[in-house]
């Protein structure tokens, strides 16, 4: 397992660099730089007391920048806990966890929002206000960063991007299920955020929908040099990942490439075992 | 520049039939508070109108006539007395008392609070009686309050009736309002013509004389020192009267309606009520749309929107909600004052200091709710947003 880790990290290493800055700095995988998310001996639990159940165990996992790493695993592994973690709103108390190359553990709810400003969230529902125009709802996100001049013009050309261009008018309600999940991504791409994190963006699209999307979120990634960690249960956008890991009842188990995530894994075992609950 | 994204308003105005309601609540609670203020207001208001009219700088009244009610006189030497001082100019008595006056058409008695003074005199200076003072001359004669109670009957120049069980022919009418102590209404004679319905009466009733005042204004020089005077009377004449300046006069019976009667307390609890009463309203319609955008409020705060500014966005709410909701609320309680005034005599005043403050008490209330409302999203972890 950790040579096909070290494996997967020297092949997107090779694509981050060259992405990247293009700085020459980055000569080893050592350089914490180099990480969008670094985590060690993460442990997480849920209730108190008697109550209490522990949902992850010793986590050890670093995401290099540029990489589109694809978690999956049976319901109820703890992938969306681990998701949340990372995305900074849950606090962690045991293990080490840094986003962006700032340690969260420890860190009060104000410095906790602030970490999360740099990341961009896709969920599985668009949750957009219905009241707000497609347009407004992405200003809402520039809006944090206190750009008040361009951010209706930001917001166009990020949703031109997605191929909305004559929707940044509309409010979600004249919009489809597909284009409500683009505003969505709009949203959470707008700022330029370093690291993306997406639950399950595709559940509630159709097949056409769903692969449009995420063939979106492919090329904006790969573009700016983006991380993402997406959460899907869904087979026929594994294609996008440059690496998949698989947790399984809290704990890491598989942490592939794509060529060997697919070699090793047979399709049909691997529907049964993914879906499996 | 562009200015932040106009949520609250969005998010309030988008659905129509919802706006409407929650506008029509805020109305309600405010058009409750305007009236039980109103009435509350009126009856002090109502009690203190005629001693506002009455034309003196400072006021001798007995030392026991503790308010209007209190039927004690005293000497009207006192005010001659008072007379002679630096900066008195005029002296004015006025006589009030309680007389049977019999309805023209339906024949009912019915008491109404008599007002005589030296027709000369300017003691009340309401157009009405400015107009009459040469008929008021006239014996057997008075004016009628034309906004006296219904059960009067007809209240117009012309009228022959009884007063005190003795003929009474009316030369015109005059505008002043009824209150606790004057009953049905109030009527104005001449100091001769009181001394003819109230000189002479059966041996069982107080007889009245000239020489006995109910009331004794004091009109002083111009520039003269109100304070000054009132206090110089006041050390100097024999204590069996009270010696107040008018703004006191009218204070001493507003203190005693306050302090003496329910009014006070009654109304503020309705009031009190109509208050939480919009709270609970303004709650709903607030906490509805929290409740409904939770999951897209939560998204905010994953994205890294503080609580404060969620908190920013309901009061915001709560802001807009009380000033298009006070509007209307507003507009129909003045429409309502009209018609009570019309229908009871009293007197229901719309002063800009008593609309400003009911705005500010709507705005507190809807900022209650909006506090109340908000802690749904405070509470709200984003986390939980992801895997819904």
């Amino acid at each position: 397992m950790s040579q096909s880790m070290s494996q997967s990290m020297s092949q997107s290493m090779s694509q981050s660099m060259s992405q990247l800055v293009g700085s020459t700095t980055l000569e080893t995988n050592s350089d914490p730089n180099a990480y969008a998310v670094q985590i060690r001996g993460l442990n997480y639990y849920f209730g108190q007391g008697d109550l209490r159940k522990q949902v992850l165990f010793d986590i050890d996992l670093d995401l290099l920048k540029g990489q589109i790493v694809i978690m999956t695993g049976p319901s109820g592994s703890g992938k969306t806990t681990l998701l949340t973690l990372i995305g900074a709103l849950r606090t962690v108390r045991e293990g080490s966890l840094k986003v962006l190359g700032q340690e969260i553990v420890g860190l009060s709810r104000a410095e906790l929002v602030n970490v999360r400003r740099n990341i961009g969230f896709i969920f599985q529902a668009h949750n957009l206000f219905d009241s707000l125009t497609a347009a407004q709802n992405v200003e809402m996100a520039v809006e944090l960063l206190d750009e008040w001049g361009d951010k209706r013009q930001k917001a166009i050309e990020m949703l031109s991007q997605l191929g909305l261009a004559d929707r940044v008018d509309y409010k979600p309600s004249a919009l489809s299920g597909g284009q409500k999940q683009r505003v969505a991504i709009a949203r959470a791409l707008v700022n330029q955020p370093a690291l993306i994190l997406a639950d399950e963006p595709t559940a509630a699209l159709d097949k056409k929908s769903g692969r449009e999307v995420v063939t979106l979120m492919q090329q904006l990634a790969k573009q700016e040099g983006r991380t993402i960690l997406m959460v899907t249960h869904d087979n026929r956008i594994l294609d996008v990942a440059d690496r998949i890991i698989t947790l399984v009842d809290g704990r890491l188990e598989t942490d592939d490439n794509l060529e060997n995530f697919v070699n090793t894994h047979d399709p049909k075992s691997l529907d049964r075992r993914m879906f499996m609950m | 520049m562009r200015r932040r994204t106009p949520l609250a308003w969005a998010n309030l105005t988008y659905e129509r039939r919802r706006l409407l309601t929650a506008i029509a609540g805020v109305s309600f609670a405010v058009l409750l508070m305007f009236m039980f203020r109103g009435f509350e207001n009126a009856l002090y208001d109502s009690q203190v109108q005629l001693l506002k009219l009455l034309n003196g700088d400072v006021v001798v009244i007995s030392k026991l006539k503790l308010n209007m009610f209190v039927p004690e006189q005293f000497a009207r030497r006192r005010l001659y007395q008072a007379q002679a001082y630096d900066g008195v100019e005029q002296a004015y008595p006025l006589y009030t008392t309680t007389a049977y006056w019999k309805n023209p058409e339906t024949k009912r008695i019915r008491p109404l609070r008599v007002l005589a003074f030296n027709p000369q005199d300017p003691v009340l200076p309401l157009p009405g009686i400015l107009a009459h003072q040469e008929q008021l001359h006239l014996p057997w004669t008075a004016l009628i309050d034309d906004r006296s109670r219904p059960e009067v009957g007809p209240t117009e120049a012309g009228i022959v009736t009884e007063l005190a069980e003795q003929q009474v022919r009316l030369v015109g009418t005059f505008s002043l309002g009824t209150d606790f102590a004057s009953g049905n209404g109030n009527i104005v004679m001449s100091d001769q013509n009181f001394l003819r319905y109230f000189g002479a009466l059966g041996p069982d009733e107080d007889r009245r004389t000239l020489n006995t005042v109910d009331v004794g204004l004091l009109k002083l020089a111009s520039g003269a020192n109100v304070e000054a005077v009132a206090q110089a009377l006041r050390n100097q004449l024999p204590k069996d009267i009270k010696v107040l300046t008018k703004a006191e006069f009218v204070q001493q019976e507003r203190d005693y309606w306050r302090n003496n009667t329910s009014i006070g307390f009654v109304f503020s609890l309705l009031a009190t009520m109509s208050f939480i009463v919009g709270i609970i309203l303004v709650y709903q319609i607030l906490y509805t749309d929290v409740a409904e955008h939770w999951a897209e409020y939560a998204t905010l705060k994953a994205m890294g929107y503080s609580n404060w500014y969620l908190l920013g966005i309901v009061l915001q709410e709560a802001i807009i909600l009380a000033v298009i909701g006070f509007i209307p609320g507003f507009l129909i309680s003045w429409a309502l004052y009209q018609l009570t005034m019309n229908a009871t005599g009293l007197l229901m005043q719309m002063t800009i200091a008593r609309v400003i403050n009911l705005f500010i008490a709507t705005t507190i209330m809807c900022l209650i709710s909006g506090t109340i409302a908000v802690r749904k999203v405070q509470a709200t972890d984003p986390a939980e947003v992801f895997g819904s």
